[in-house]
């Protein structure tokens, strides 16, 4: 066997651990309910499996890192794959940190499927090894990238305490019908529907890629060049997933039939004329509807919203602490978030790019990354901003933090396009 | 508005003073009412400079900069202003301009056309970013003076014994009665805190437990470090201190830097390329790029110097394989790889001339595309050059021009004297490369002269060519020292106000009473877990949670 095939299978040990030990914590504090004996012993029980469950896989994340990076000769963060597969295991890592700092096994509930969430949507990448190119060839690949990631993983493991904050403190209790109630929890909600779209986006693309589903459209772009002359530039567009839209002024050249349908139902409006653009809004159409298929279906088993089932687990913790765990996470990230997202990034764009800054979208979004959280700290720490404020903040924090990860890369590339797929 | 600063405990405190700087008895509207809410601890509740009461024109200015309101308000701008700036490819991505103003709208329609309208397409240059920037800038210095002057003075004549209403109004705070041994209690008290690296003050049955108020700094050494880093970058819009050129040297080539006294010189460019077998499936078949190399020299000139390099004195300076991640540096020069271009250049042809009607042919001559002699003597026959064209096309109004400065598609028109030709000589047009010669039909430029005479090319050998033309910039940054300097101070600034917590316990005895408060910036949950452990010491066991006077919930 060598690094690689090591590699691997160590990577989906860790993905089921991972799974496992999500499960466990949810017996620990679902279950207290139903345990005969002492609820206290029970929850510590089940507590330890969680915590041990989840402990191994993260021992066999590391495994897998360490073993590519071997397999490889160069470290494991030099795609989107990789790069998603390492962030994930910063989270924990972070989760790890918090944990032994704060002894609240509860922050495991959002944390473990969050890591679960973001080394799926690693996977959907090519995930084969590829050789370095030049621009990559720096010993600060090792250095800005991992650290960017650390930081970024504490304001996650902060988002996570946060949006636990919130699932604590919004009123679940029958007949709170107050406005402000209702729309605490309309938004818990959208938050929680918001993390499912994303393992509908998962889910879309490795049931479709099982299936072994293809289509393919002809596009049709025609330009205007600057002499006058029309020229028309044909394009093929491949379709993992069956099309609800197709690309914009395309002809079906191929399409396998899905639930009796072969044609597209919608054709993308005129302005979505990049090659890839139908594409993308294909897939995010299927990602929303499988998510809320999935949402859907967690409804009907549980009969009320899900912040309301989430909500009672929480409740023998104190708020105070998760507002400062949520707190701290992020006082723990932004310092190593500074240093590798910005001062490392400016130190190696000075050496590879020749200049420090250059207004790149990636470089960008990391300052506006920034800036929310130097934001926040202000309104935290000189405005009182304490509690549930601070509590959404972190919430929009890490929406920002995932465009700025995976948005840019996908939707504005620039410099750092290397990272897509 | 008029407010009474003067405490019950006899101090007279500055106007906006939030605490008394005596005894920590709340001041103001509040005193009065004996509250039970807990106490604003900002800046220990000393007043700012930007509470003056009557402020000036200049005080409003700095009361505005001094908000952290305001400052919040220019962050979130800036954020989402820079947002705007990623939409779409900014100008300043283009190094060869295209025509702007059409660029945007026919590559993303009106959209485009309003993005570029709105000055959006320039976002990081415009007049407003900028102006954003500077006001951060103001903000970051102004709210520090506002704020970092009172909390030292407060810091550094902190009173020990403090009022109980101001113990019990700390966030965390405890209060029970002790054994008769006072002075045992806090022996015990005072030995734990030392244990956890408190800085003990003992007066008049009072105690201060504080630790690490150098954090407290840290958010001014911070901002320290980014003013400091804002003018660095300010600083770089002095032309002198920056240079960004671009050379295109061709292998073999020595080109001078524009604007300096200094020479660089391409021995070598090498790229390779992975080979199949390292490539996953879906690379397989592609180029893809594994190094690129450029084996560079600078020189300083030290005579003669002119733009051409072989007339020039050189010396050599510096030698240096530049890579993407490798640049040559001399003296604040830094010259980086930034791409290589592949098509062959033309350097020189020794073509012959050929008298078709006998056959006999005369040279070979040297015929250098980018430095041609004026003349050649070739046998009985001279070669008079008249015309030289590097790019060559036929102009809108029938007449030959050249289209650029490289050297693309070369040609040359001679006037060809001799034996059996014109007095005046005849012109003859040569294109040394076969494509253009059939492109431009050389042989019916030529008419009549075609079919008596020839230039042409025996053989590869005869035919000089660069194969790669290596692309570098030049780079010259007197403000980057500032910057890492800047950001440094920054980093530390940072470091010191995340990772280490200000703590403080009073204690406060009265007889067998104790009182005691603490107080911290960030981590509640360690802070009570220290005053847990020192009056467990002491000899009142509490629970750590029990110590918790409630946060500030909204």
């Amino acid at each position: 066997m060598n690094w690689l095939d090591l590699s691997s299978s160590a990577f989906m040990a860790a993905f089921f651990l991972y799974c496992f030990g999500f499960m466990f914590y949810v017996v620990a504090f679902a279950g207290r309910k139903w345990s005969h004996g002492d609820p206290e012993r029970f929850q510590r029980k089940w507590g330890k499996v969680a915590i041990t469950v989840s402990s191994l896989g993260l021992a066999g994340h590391l495994v897998f890192f360490f073993a590519r990076w071997i397999g490889q000769g160069h470290i494991p963060v030099s795609n989107m794959y990789e790069f998603m597969t390492f962030l994930g295991m910063a989270v924990m890592i972070a989760f790890v940190i918090i944990s032994l700092i704060y002894r609240r096994l509860i922050l495991g509930i959002i944390t473990l499927p969050l890591v679960i969430i973001i080394i799926s949507y690693a996977s959907v990448f090519p995930q084969e090894v590829q050789p370095l190119i030049p621009a990559l060839n720096s010993i600060w690949l090792k250095i800005h990238v991992t650290t960017a990631a650390l930081g970024e993983a504490f304001l996650a493991v902060g988002f996570a305490a946060g949006l636990l904050h919130l699932l604590r403190t919004v009123n679940y209790s029958k007949g709170a019908d107050d406005a402000k109630s209702k729309k605490e929890r309309f938004w818990v909600e959208t938050t929680l529907f918001m993390l499912l779209v994303a393992c509908g986006f998962i889910i879309s693309v490795f049931g479709f890629r099982m299936a072994g589903y293809e289509a393919e459209f002809k596009q049709e772009k025609v330009d205007v060049t600057q002499a006058g002359e029309a020229v028309t530039e044909t394009n093929t567009v491949k379709y993992s997933m069956p099309p609800i839209v197709k690309p914009y002024n395309s002809t079906v050249v191929k399409a396998e039939e899905f639930l009796g349908a072969n044609k597209p139902l919608f054709e993308a409006p005129s302005w979505m004329n990049g090659v890839n653009a139908g594409r993308k809004l294909n897939t995010v159409i299927w990602s929303l509807l499988t998510g809320a298929i999935l949402y859907g279906l967690l409804r009907l088993l549980f009969r009320k919203q899900l912040g309301a089932v989430i909500h009672p687990m929480t409740t023998d913790i104190d708020p105070d602490d998760l507002d400062e765990i949520s707190y701290r996470a992020i006082a723990i990230g932004f310092p190593i978030f500074t240093l590798g997202a910005l001062i490392f990034a400016m130190i190696w764009a000075q050496i590879a790019w020749s200049r420090f800054w250059g207004w790149d979208p990636k470089e960008v979004w990391a300052l506006i990354t920034w800036l929310f959280y130097s934001a926040y700290l202000h309104l935290r720490l000189s405005r009182g901003w304490h509690g549930k404020r601070s509590s959404w903040l972190t919430v929009i924090g890490f929406v920002i933090i995932m465009f700025t990860l995976i948005g840019v890369n996908l939707v504005i590339a620039g410099l750092h396009s290397y990272a897509g797929v | 508005m008029f407010q009474n600063t003067k405490c019950k405990c006899g101090h007279q405190n500055p106007t906006g003073t939030v605490l008394c700087e005596a005894c920590g008895r709340s001041l103001g509207e509040e005193a009065e009412a004996d509250g039970t809410e807990l106490l604003e601890m900002r800046y220990d509740g000393a007043a700012r400079r930007s509470q003056k009461s009557n402020p000036s024109l200049l005080d409003r200015v700095w009361n505005f900069f001094s908000s952290v309101k305001v400052a919040v308000y220019l962050i979130i701008i800036t954020l989402i202003g820079a947002s705007l700036g990623t939409i779409y490819p900014q100008e300043s991505t283009f190094i060869d301009a295209p025509d702007l103003s059409s660029y945007y709208k026919d590559t993303y329609g009106i959209s485009g056309e309003i993005y570029y309208a709105l000055g959006l397409s320039h976002t990081f240059e415009s007049w407003w970013f900028v102006l954003l920037l500077v006001m951060i800038g103001t903000s970051l210095v102004v709210c520090s003076l506002d704020r970092v002057l009172p909390l030292y003075r407060a810091l550094n004549k902190q009173q020990i014994r403090k009022h109980e209403s101001f113990l019990l109004r700390q966030r965390a705070c405890y209060s029970g009665t002790i054994d008769a041994d006072a002075d045992g209690w806090v022996d015990r008290f005072e030995a734990q805190a030392k244990k956890q690296h408190y800085k003990v003050i003992r007066k008049d049955g009072a105690l201060l437990a504080e630790k690490n108020r150098f954090s407290r700094w840290g958010p001014y050494v911070n901002h320290i470090g980014l003013i400091l880093f804002l003018l660095a970058v300010l600083a770089r819009a002095v032309p002198a201190w920056q240079m960004d050129e671009y050379l295109t040297i061709p292998e073999g080539d020595t080109l001078r830097i524009e604007g300096t006294n200094y020479y660089v010189k391409n021995e070598d460019f090498t790229v390779e390329f992975y080979s199949d077998d390292v490539l996953p499936k879906e690379l397989k078949g592609t180029a893809r790029v594994k190094l690129y190399r450029t084996d560079a020299v600078m020189y300083e000139c030290t005579a003669n110097c002119t733009a051409d390099a072989k007339t020039s004195q050189l010396k050599e300076v510096k030698r240096h394989p530049i890579e993407v991640n490798s640049p040559l540096e001399y003296k604040g020069y830094k010259l980086y790889q930034f791409d290589f271009d592949n098509t062959p250049i033309l350097r020189d042809v020794k073509p012959v001339l050929v008298d078709k009607k006998t056959g006999k042919e005369y040279g070979p001559f040297k015929l250098s595309i980018s430095d041609p002699e004026t003349s050649y003597q070739l046998g009985p026959y001279q070669l008079e050059l008249r015309q030289r064209f590097m790019e060559f096309a036929i102009g809108d109004d029938g007449r030959p021009v050249t289209k650029s400065r490289e050297p693309k598609a070369p040609a040359f028109i001679f006037l060809l004297h001799g034996p059996g030709l014109a007095e005046g000589g005849e012109p003859f047009i040569y294109f040394p490369m076969q494509k253009d010669k059939a492109a431009f039909s050389q042989d019916k430029l030529n008419a009549a002269l075609t079919d008596r005479f020839d230039i042409n090319v025996k053989g590869m050998d005869n035919v000089n060519f660069v194969e790669f033309s290596t692309f570098l910039n030049v780079r010259k940054d007197l403000a980057m020292p500032y910057i890492w300097i800047g950001l440094a101070i920054s980093m530390i600034g940072l470091t010191m106000g995340a990772y280490w917590h200000h703590r403080r316990i009073w204690v406060r005895l009265d007889g067998t009473r104790v009182t005691i408060g603490a107080h911290t910036n960030k981590n509640w949950f360690g802070m009570r877990s220290d005053l847990a452990a020192a009056l467990k010491a002491a000899g009142n066991e509490v629970d750590p949670k029990s110590l918790d006077n409630g946060g500030n919930r909204t």
